[in-house]
Formats: C-alpha cells, sequence, structure tokens
C-alpha cells in the first residue's frame, strides 16, 4: 500500500514541523474548521476528478476504500499539502514570525 | 474533452484569483511570503507526483489532458499543486478575517 503509507508519513512530518516551526497550527480551533471547509470543497472537486475520472488509481498501491469515489488516501495526502500550506504561510507572516522579527529587532536604547 | 483537467483547475482558482486583492486580505500585500510558501511547498510534492506516477499509483486518464507531459507528469498535474496551495492560504486568510474579534 505504497500510496497509503506515502500519506500517512507525509502528514507526520506536517506535524512534525508543526512542532519544529513553532507554528502550533494544529492546535488552533480556527485551523480544524479551516479543514473541514476544505474538505468539503475537496469532496466536491477531488470528487469530480475520481468520478470522470481524470485520474485513476494503480491497484495495490491504496487501499481501495472510498468516500463515493475518492480514496480515502487522497483526503490524507490532501490534509498533508494543505496544512503544509497554511503552515508555511503562517511561519513566514503570521504571529511566531511576529515574534521572530521583535526578538531580532534592536531595542529603542542601541 | 482534453481541456477538462485544465477547466477543474481553472474553475478552483477563479474565485481566488479574482479576490486576491481585497484589502480585508493580507495576500496582496504579501506577494513575497506567498512566492516563498509555494517555492517551499510545491517541489516536494512535484517530486513525489513524479515517483508516484512512475511507479504506478496513479495515472491519468488521456480523454481529459491536453496530452502535453513534462517528466512524464501532464503539465496539468504540476499545475495543481500551486493551484491548491494559493486556494488553502486564501481560504485561510478569508477565514481569519471573517472570524476577526470587532
Amino acid at each position: 500500500m505504497e500510496y497509503t503509507l506515502a500519506a500517512v508519513v507525509s502528514v507526520a512530518v506536517v506535524v512534525g514541523l508543526d512542532v519544529l516551526l513553532q507554528t502550533r497550527i494544529l492546535r488552533q480551533r480556527r485551523f480544524w474548521l479551516f479543514m473541514a471547509i476544505m474538505f468539503a470543497f475537496m469532496t466536491i472537486v477531488n470528487g469530480y476528478l475520481t468520478w470522470r475520472p481524470i485520474v485513476l488509481y494503480g491497484d495495490g498501491f491504496y487501499l481501495g476504500v472510498r468516500l463515493i469515489t475518492i480514496p480515502v488516501e487522497d483526503y490524507i495526502y490532501g490534509f498533508g499539502l494543505i496544512s503544509a500550506s497554511v503552515m508555511v504561510w503562517e511561519w513566514l507572516t503570521g504571529d511566531s514570525a511576529r515574534r521572530r522579527s521583535r526578538a531580532t529587532t534592536p531595542g529603542p536604547s542601541a | 474533452m482534453a481541456l477538462e483537467y485544465l477547466l477543474v483547475l481553472a474553475l478552483t482558482v477563479l474565485v481566488p484569483v479574482l479576490r486576491a486583492r481585497d484589502p480585508n486580505l493580507s495576500l496582496s500585500r504579501r506577494r513575497r511570503d506567498l512566492l516563498l510558501t509555494f517555492l517551499i511547498v510545491v517541489p516536494p510534492y512535484w517530486l513525489w507526483d513524479y515517483v508516484a506516477t512512475a511507479r504506478g499509483h496513479w495515472s491519468f486518464n488521456p480523454h481529459f489532458i491536453i496530452g502535453i507531459r513534462v517528466f512524464g507528469l501532464p503539465v496539468e498535474e504540476f499545475l495543481f499543486f500551486p493551484v491548491v496551495v494559493f486556494v488553502a492560504i486564501f481560504v485561510w486568510e478569508s477565514m481569519k478575517f471573517f472570524l476577526r474579534e470587532r
């Protein structure tokens, strides 16, 4: 189940990054609301892609469990990709970034 | 129809692109951060896609792609990741705006 494994590993990496980068996105309630919204979009768009089908999956590489036409792995994969996007964005622009720039900016008496 | 995958991507990114300059969202002021986010997040997924496609994890229906491939991947697949990253950030910032304390 290579696809399954790769997807799970990607999520583990992203969870690790959230701790490493100190973005702590996964601890925010609004993040999970955001993910629910994105999952809804994913179900529509990816539902269409897998229904046509525009994209096909190789036997033996995924579990074979689908939500309608969407392999469960796609949700795991999507979770990783979307989390990574928001995490890196927040790392660059969010509170943790502001804290970092305050810490390295010289004070008024310097 | 050969344009179908491209059309799906275009429709997905349409609203975010049209609304990206909204002054209530920080996106317009943060173009460099947006580019940097793409540069960090997208290439690993391109690589994953290349390996997965080569190994047969997934394949693409020739009826719905325009037929141009780079490193064995349909061009549409390369566009998929910037689109998703952009939509994610757009929805995230929009949500933060709607949930802000007034």
